[in-house]
């Protein structure tokens, strides 16, 4: 699937009418996201929502990039596989000829595109992707905006601590994201000397029946469970383990912020609550200027507050419309060279910056890490109450 | 990997319960090739059909407590679908014109696939949806199961038992064995065997829409929720034999056995390679499965 969100463009300029530098070309940025299963589409529809209010917010706040030439959004459905995600890329560098790629959600999609990416010179930004190699491989052209396996295994083991659990299983998925997880844990369990028992299962993302691996962990007794699944798998999960009694007996906690999803209670309207879950944005937190502008604009146009999903997708097209301007050009090479120097805006408050940092850290700006709790059916996850709140470090 | 015999039992019984819920995906692609002698492979959009009918008459009129309302009427919704289309698309495969008639059974079924899926992303969006279920959870054996998965299970029984009666017991079950032996035969005997091609393919996917609906509160419903069926289903009739209805039982237990006991006992990440050494093994040993014909040489 591939379409170009060029109405949008289309509308600034006509908001815009009387701006004769309005008539240039627009600056393509690509954004590659899951917007049909095996992905997560739903995860594809958030961030793509925030993609089309950057555009607005550059065509009509910041008068466009280069003196007023406006931008414009092509998208490519990865569907959550490799070589989809690498077919979108090159099609984006090569007929569209993006500035640069942004929008990724799947870790393995970010890993896959990020070989071909190394070649092609154009710059990625991880949307939402946390597996450490994105950009632990230290190639130029790979940013990333999210929290990395290092920072959210390290807030599980703060969450373990502060909770005392001291048995925990962990069931993920055989991707990127999935074994990284599952490694960093029995990693910082060692290095941190953090003393949990842990068992670890993976299972194949296509898996429709978790039950023989619920049972191994029934049998494990532990006294938290983290659900490393994406997507239906992590539904399934859900579903499956309050059948089995091992859910509310045992906590559960997900490993990234789908609960905070509107279809999540219409999925889990019984078993739903006294689930743990990760979120990188929390309404009490300060936003930036152009945070405030789009918690505005996304509030007027979908009437709800925005997720983090929908932000993060705005702030990645954003910094890459000041990174061309920054770089004064639509020259791939010179807007990878302004995102690794420059300073950028972003939803927020602190600003973005990719230094060439040692590890995964390289070119690595994350959000902080927060896990929440929802304490009874149906609770917005704005109401749900914030158990920790972890800095964007592994330590 | 913890090993004991009471967590033996329970993966076994998950194993045999999973398993007949595969066999009814399966019974639908194996009748449908046993009449009209193609395989079908759009049949994971009829039970993703299915279960969006059920998921609407659910949600929308009946409610979750009048679910088994909503499975017969969405059954009834998707054969009506099926002989609908199979004039259009299938009918042609037995005219002159058309020399290759598994090639073109492979094209036009693909191409209906992808139609199919594209169209329910287009209407429905990409979302996972659930019709709910208000059954309580039950224990079979050790093993507690939600409700909506034991009425599956209980269903999926009674579908094959009573498609099985069908078939053995009634004059148009006669008719349809008789055009899978020879559909020159049946001719010659005065049946319109173009009209039992309809009426088999809209039972074939019917079939595909009741597990369609009788699954979708336990694996949800969302656009390409029938790959499985589609995967399963194949690996089944090869196990089981083409065509034959106890193959599909049988090959559907043992393959929710063997992925069930080689998850939790061997190796949990290749759970659905267990199932393709099966289908090799059967391959090897009994290549027309375990129910099926041999082929007979001239």
């Amino acid at each position: 699937m591939r379409r170009t969100i060029q109405a949008l463009a289309a509308l600034s300029l006509i908001s815009a009418a009387g701006a004769p530098a309005y008539a240039a070309e627009p600056v393509v940025i690509g954004l590659e996201i899951p917007l049909s299963p095996p992905g997560d589409p739903a995860a594809g529809q958030l961030i793509r929502r925030g993609a089309d209010l950057a555009v607005q917010y550059v065509n009509t706040v910041m008068k466009g990039v280069l003196g007023g030439r406006p931008i414009a959004v092509d998208v490519e459905d990865t569907q959550g596989r490799d070589e989809a995600g690498v077919a979108g890329y090159r099609r984006l560098v090569s007929e569209d000829h993006a500035v640069g790629v942004t929008g990724f959600f799947h870790s393995s999609v970010n890993i896959a595109v990020n070989e071909v990416a190394k070649e092609l010179g154009v710059a990625t930004i991880g949307t939402q992707t946390s597996a450490a190699d994105i950009t632990a491989k230290h190639y130029e052209v790979a940013f990333r905006t999210h929290a990395i396996d290092p920072i959210r295994v390290a807030a599980f083991i703060d969450f373990a601590r502060k909770k005392g659990f001291k048995r925990i299983s962990v069931v993920a998925e055989t991707t990127d994201y999935g074994i990284g997880i599952a490694n960093e844990m029995t990693k910082q369990n060692e290095e941190k000397n953090a003393g949990l028992t842990l068992q670890q299962i993976t299972f194949d993302h296509a898996t429709t029946d978790l039950t023989p691996q619920l049972l191994q962990v029934q049998a494990f007794k532990p006294d938290l469970v983290i659900n490393v699944g994406v997507g239906q798998p992590l539904d399934l999960m859900i579903d499956q383990a309050a059948t089995l009694g091992l859910l509310p007996k045992t906590p559960m906690l997900v490993s990234y912020d789908a609960p905070v999803r509107p279809q999540y209670w219409q999925l889990h309207p019984k078993d739903g609550a006294g689930i743990y879950f990760v979120a990188y944005y929390s309404p009490s937190q300060q936003l930036s200027p152009l945070g405030q502008w789009f918690a505005k604009a996304y509030q007027a146009k979908y009437g709800e507050p925005p997720v983090y999903s929908a932000l993060n997708g705005f702030g990645d097209v954003a910094i890459l419309a000041q990174a061309v301007d920054q770089a004064k050009s639509t020259d791939p090479k010179a807007v990878v060279k302004a995102l690794e120097t420059g300073t950028f805006k972003s939803w927020a408050a602190t600003s973005v910056t990719f230094p060439a940092a040692s590890g995964p850290y390289w070119h690595n700006w994350s959000p902080p890490l927060l896990i929440l709790e929802y304490t009874a059916p149906n609770q917005s996850w704005r109401d749900a109450p914030v158990i920790i709140t972890h800095t964007g470090t592994a330590s | 990997m913890i090993f004991t015999w009471q967590l033996f039992a329970q993966t076994v019984i998950a194993g045999v319960s999973i398993g007949v819920l595969y066999a009814l995906m399966a019974l639908g692609i194996t009748f449908i090739y046993s009449i009209v002698r193609m395989i079908n492979w759009a049949m994971g959009e009829f039970y993703m059909i299915g279960s969006y009918l059920q998921y609407l008459l659910v949600v929308y009129l009946f409610g979750p407590g009048l679910w088994y309302v909503a499975l017969p009427l969405s059954a009834l919704a998707v054969f009506l679908i099926g002989t609908v289309i199979e004039p259009i698309l299938i009918k042609p495969m037995f005219g002159a014109a058309i020399e290759r008639k598994d090639d073109y059974a492979t094209v036009v079924t693909i191409a209906l696939l992808l139609l199919l899926r594209n169209l329910a992303t287009g209407l429905a969006g990409p979302y996972q949806r659930t019709p709910g279920s208000n059954l309580p959870t039950i224990m079979l054996g050790p093993l507690p199961q939600s409700g909506a998965r034991f009425a599956a299970f209980v269903c999926g029984l009674a579908a094959i038992a009573l498609f099985y009666l069908l078939l053995k017991k009634t004059w148009f079950g006669m008719a349809l064995r008789a055009a899978a032996q020879s559909r020159l035969g049946v001719q010659t005997a005065g049946v319109d065997v173009l009209r039992l091609d309809q009426a088999a393919f809209g039972i074939g996917v019917a079939l595909a829409g009741i597990a369609g609906a009788l699954l979708a509160p336990v694996f949800f419903v969302f656009p390409t929720d029938g790959i499985v069926t589609t995967v399963k289903g194949f690996e089944i009739i090869v196990i089981g034999g083409l065509g034959s209805i106890p193959g599909a039982l049988v090959g559907g237990i043992l393959l929710g056995l063997v992925e069930s006991l080689g998850a939790a006992f061997i190796s949990s990440p290749y759970q659905n390679v267990y199932g393709f050494l099966l289908v090799l093994l059967i391959l090897v040993i009994r290549p027309s499965g375990l129910f099926g014909e041999r082929a007979r040489l001239a």
